[in-house]
């Protein structure tokens, strides 16, 4: 839980300065510092970065009244508005989803085993 | 190697892939990580508040004093400068901020540089552009305004503003078409307003039928174009009054002896524009109004755009005090009104696009034939950018008339161009049509009306006046000097006497001031009588929205804002009330099938209106186009040469006339139709027609569904227009709203002591397909209703309107 609320946090904060990637640095470094197996790490960075994506969409949705998504949605051929965003959650999930595992993996190859070596 | 690093290396390349592909386009998306993004994607472009009152300081040099703009709650910007050169600065800056992207699109589109952006899939688009000379046009337009200095400064002032605007803008505050096709806005620069211009002039005087012509001749000779397309609709009621006389001396350009036959063309050529575009403007003496002041009225009709082509705007600093519409792009106002003046617009379809058949010494088109000699070529090489493949190296040849389109047979798909054919196009002389805005802007009276009116060369406008005395109307342009029919057919590029011979003098230009009968109008038809002795063209507008505009205005009295926002909305179909007695007259009945009877009966109850919830329209609509088709298609259809085809009012009066023609004969048959027989056989056809597509006679039917109308993209994105609208009108009404063309602005002023307007159009303020004000006026547009347009004298107090920016 902390794992999800860190990378959430993080990932929001860097967006503010970085380009959209930027995801990865957080995702990366928590993974690898708090990853705790492997399914429970691409857990926590799909939903870190996907909650993230989701409340952001969802808010600016809200607030926009729908307008842009049901545009952005024609314009992908997609038949709800509602697509658009769950196709941006899925992209954020799996982006985090996959950037905190390959941190975990790191930590589980080049880390670990020099901490349980100790 | 261990077995973790194995799999490290593994997710750490799958995830490393997942990233790569979100950054780069893959088939026809865009990268979609830059895209979908929460925080800088297209999200970053959907308004999640109105906006608010700020300040903005820009670099110290930018401005000379603070300039403030008040939004209104239409989201119209009042700016109120100081001097001339802030407000120009901020018009820039404002419009940017709203409409940056459709700015850019429209004039790179017009540069023939869409190929840089969107890839090979334009590059034709692009080529077309650069083979007629767009560039070139443009850069003789810039000459011109830079002649001028106070348009010079108007303009460099307005493209600091862009680029004020531009330079402060964060990737992810770039309009979302921006981040739909993966590019980044470029710098203005004053070559982009010449070119804005150039693509009005393209849209609205590029229209030719020289090829069709000379084909028809050859085809089915002189008589037939005198008895048929000669026809001048008995109904015509030319622009200016036929009493006026034409008091000078006019100039008489050298005629050739006989006429030039040229080859034939099997091509097709490009814009035989639309006849049936309307615009229509009318200015009412105060005799005739409530207020007993002038009323001056104004709906200019173009290919209905999102974001629109036209902006709202007030602009005021202590030289002028003006409000209307502006194209974005350009400084100052185009339609509108000031404290003491209103002008509005309609286009004069003159020809002022004549090809002509050259000459070449060899294939190396270095030189041509002309006057008896040989004559050298200039060559202007072209370079396309293309995203994602080659930059294309194109050479145009270019010789006294203009450029040689086609010199190849590598055609331009559905733009097919007569080889070897040069283009004169009053596109290429030099002009400065900002000021004229610069002028109309700040004129006060009639005089000041005329003074303006000498600067604006193309495209040709019937510029209509008001203020609180006088009333007046010019068929305003730079027109060639010609004799009677030059260019009418493809011309002779060897001998000068087919050369444009000078340019008719503004003075012998058609205009009207207060005439007798109290008002002034003109809807596209033909702006004078026979008795005018310059040739202007033969073939204008068809008389229907005119002669309805003539006959209202006639009528008339006591004529309010209102009254005249109803003769905007007529939806009266002059065609339909003098050829539909005569087709019902001539239908036989009795084989008719239970609901083609039906339908038949209704019509003879129709009252003419073109009104949406109706079935009768679009019945009479079908029929009228499969009986035009029945009687010409035959003929017409029986070769491959790109022909002219009849008006519809001249096909109307021959209708009307009820005299047998040969041309009523189906000549794929072998017994003698008669005009009866092809009324019968096209209302069936009509009648089958529309069951096929909306089902059995009834609701389907309505008129508003039949002539659908749809709002497009500017750039065509799904989604980012809007369709399906149910409109009122038709082609040959007033109100001439057909499928994706219409009045593009509506506006009424009211002269007086305080100068009133009121004005709409179909879209937003808003450039931005994600904001509330992208399309926010179009229900009410669709409505018929006109917004009373907040006209200020004086700075308002700053918190009575909607929201206030301040630039310093």
């Amino acid at each position: 839980m902390l794992l999800i609320l860190l990378i959430a946090a993080a990932t929001w904060l860097l967006s503010l300065w970085l380009p959209w990637w930027s995801l990865a640095l957080p995702c990366l470094v928590f993974g690898s510092m708090l990853g705790s197996g492997r399914k429970s790490s691409f857990l926590c960075g799909f939903l870190g970065v996907g909650s993230l994506w989701l409340i952001q969409t969802s808010y600016i949705n809200w607030a926009n009244d729908g307008i842009l998504s049901a545009r952005m949605a024609e314009l992908f051929n997609m038949p709800f508005p509602l697509l658009t965003l769950l196709a941006t959650v899925l992209i954020g999930s799996l982006l985090g989803g996959l950037s905190t595992l390959t941190g975990y993996m790191f930590n589980d190859a080049f880390l670990s085993r020099r901490i349980s070596d100790k | 190697m261990n077995k973790k690093i194995v799999r490290f290396l593994i997710y750490g390349m799958v995830t490393l892939l997942l990233f790569w592909i979100l950054s780069i386009p893959v088939g026809p998306l865009p990268p979609l990580g830059p895209l979908m993004n929460p925080t800088t994607g297209f999200w970053a472009n959907a308004e999640t508040q109105p906006p608010s009152t700020k300040t903005v300081t820009l670099h110290s040099d930018e401005l000379s004093e603070p300039v403030t703009v008040y939004f209104d709650r239409r989201h119209i910007p009042h700016i109120f400068a100081r001097n001339d050169r802030d407000l120009f600065f901020a018009q820039g800056y404002i419009t940017a901020r709203d409409r940056l992207w459709q700015m850019e699109f429209q004039t790179r589109a017009a540069a023939g540089r869409l190929s840089e952006i969107l890839g090979p899939r334009t590059l034709q688009f692009d080529r077309y552009r650069r083979r007629i000379g767009m560039v070139y046009a443009a850069e003789q337009a810039l000459e011109g305004m830079m002649e001028d200095e106070e348009s010079t400064r108007a303009i460099k002032a307005y493209t600091d503003g862009v680029n004020a605007w531009i330079e402060q803008l964060d990737p992810s505050q770039y309009p979302v078409e921006y981040k739909i096709m993966d590019y980044q806005p470029e710098r203005w620069t004053p070559l982009k307003c010449a070119l804005l211009f150039k693509n009005m002039t393209l849209t609205l005087a590029s229209r030719n039928n020289d090829v069709r012509m000379s084909n028809t001749r050859a085809y089915f000779g002189d008589r037939f174009i005198d008895e048929i397309l000669d026809i001048k609709p008995e109904l015509n009621d030319p622009i200016i009054p036929p009493s006026r006389d034409w008091n000078f001396e006019p100039l008489d350009p050298q005629e050739p002896d006989g006429s030039f036959t040229p080859s034939m063309v099997t091509d097709i050529v490009e814009f035989p524009a639309d006849p049936n575009n309307g615009s229509n403007n009318w200015a009412v003496g105060g005799s005739k109004t409530a207020s007993g002041y002038p009323l001056l009225a104004n709906d200019p009709h173009l290919g209905l755009s999102l974001p629109s082509i036209w902006y709202a705007v007030q602009l005021h600093a202590p030289s002028v005090n003006a409000m209307g519409v502006s194209l974005p792009g350009s400084p100052s106002v185009v339609i509108g009104f000031n404290e003491d003046i209103a002008w509005g617009t309609t286009n004069v379809s003159a020809d002022v696009w004549d090809w002509y058949q050259i000459d070449f010494r060899d294939s190396t088109f270095s030189e041509y034939r002309f006057d008896g000699r040989w004559r050298k070529t200039r060559k202007r090489v072209e370079k396309i950018r293309v995203k994602g493949g080659e930059t294309v190296v194109d050479t145009v040849v270019y010789t006294h008339h203009g450029p040689v389109v086609e010199t190849d047979t590598d055609h331009f798909g559905g733009r097919e161009i007569p080889r070897h054919h040069a283009v004169r196009w009053i596109a290429y002389a030099k002009s400065n049509e900002v000021r004229f805005f610069l002028k109309i802007n700040r004129a006060r009276n009639y005089d000041d009306y005329r003074e303006a009116l000498d600067y604006f060369h193309s495209p040709a406008q019937n510029w209509v006046f008001a203020d609180s005395a006088d009333i007046a109307l010019t068929v305003t342009g730079r027109y060639p000097l010609k004799w009677d029919e030059q260019g009418r057919f493809i011309s002779d590029g060897s001998d000068p006497r087919y050369d444009w011979q000078g340019w008719i003098p503004f003075d012998h230009i058609p205009f009207v001031k207060n005439p007798e009968r109290e008002f002034v109008s003109s809807a596209n038809q033909d702006p004078t009588d026979d008795s005018y002795p310059y040739y202007l063209d033969d073939d204008f507008a068809p008389y229907e929205r005119g002669r309805r505009i003539n006959d209202r205005l006639e009528a008339m009295n006591q004529i309010t804002v209102d009254s005249m926002r109803q003769l905007q909305l007529d939806a009266f179909s002059y065609h339909a009330s003098t050829t539909l007695p005569v087709m019902l007259k001539l239908l036989e009945a009795d084989s008719l099938s239970e609901s083609e009877l039906q339908g038949y009966r209704d019509l003879a109850d129709w009252n003419y209106f073109n009104s949406k919830e109706k079935i009768d329209p679009s019945l009479y609509h079908r029929w009228w186009d499969a009986l035009y088709e029945a009687i010409w298609s035959d003929e017409y259809r029986s070769t491959d040469l790109p022909l002219a085809w009849p008006d519809r009012d001249q096909v109307a009066q021959l209708v009307m006339s009820e005299t047998p023609l040969k041309w009523y004969d189906d000549i794929g048959t072998d017994r003698e139709e008669s005009l009866a027989d092809l009324v019968l056989r096209s209302y069936r056809a009509a009648f089958r027609e529309l069951e096929e597509e909306f089902g059995a006679y009834g609701r389907s039917w309505e008129w508003g569904r039949v002539n659908s109308t749809s709002i497009r993209h500017v750039a065509g994105l799904p989604g980012f227009g809007r369709s399906d609208l149910a409109t009122d009108g038709g082609g040959e009404s007033v109100n001439a709203i057909k499928r994706t063309h219409g009045p593009s602005w509506r506006m009424v002023v009211e002269a007086g002591p305080e100068m009133k307007g009121y004005g709409i159009y179909p879209g937003g303020q808003s450039g931005n397909p994600g904001s509330g004000r992208y399309a926010d006026m179009i229900e009410d547009w669709n409505d018929g209703k006109l917004y009373p347009l907040y006209f200020m004298k004086d700075t308002p107090p700053d918190d009575s309107l909607s929201y206030t920016i301040k630039l310093k």
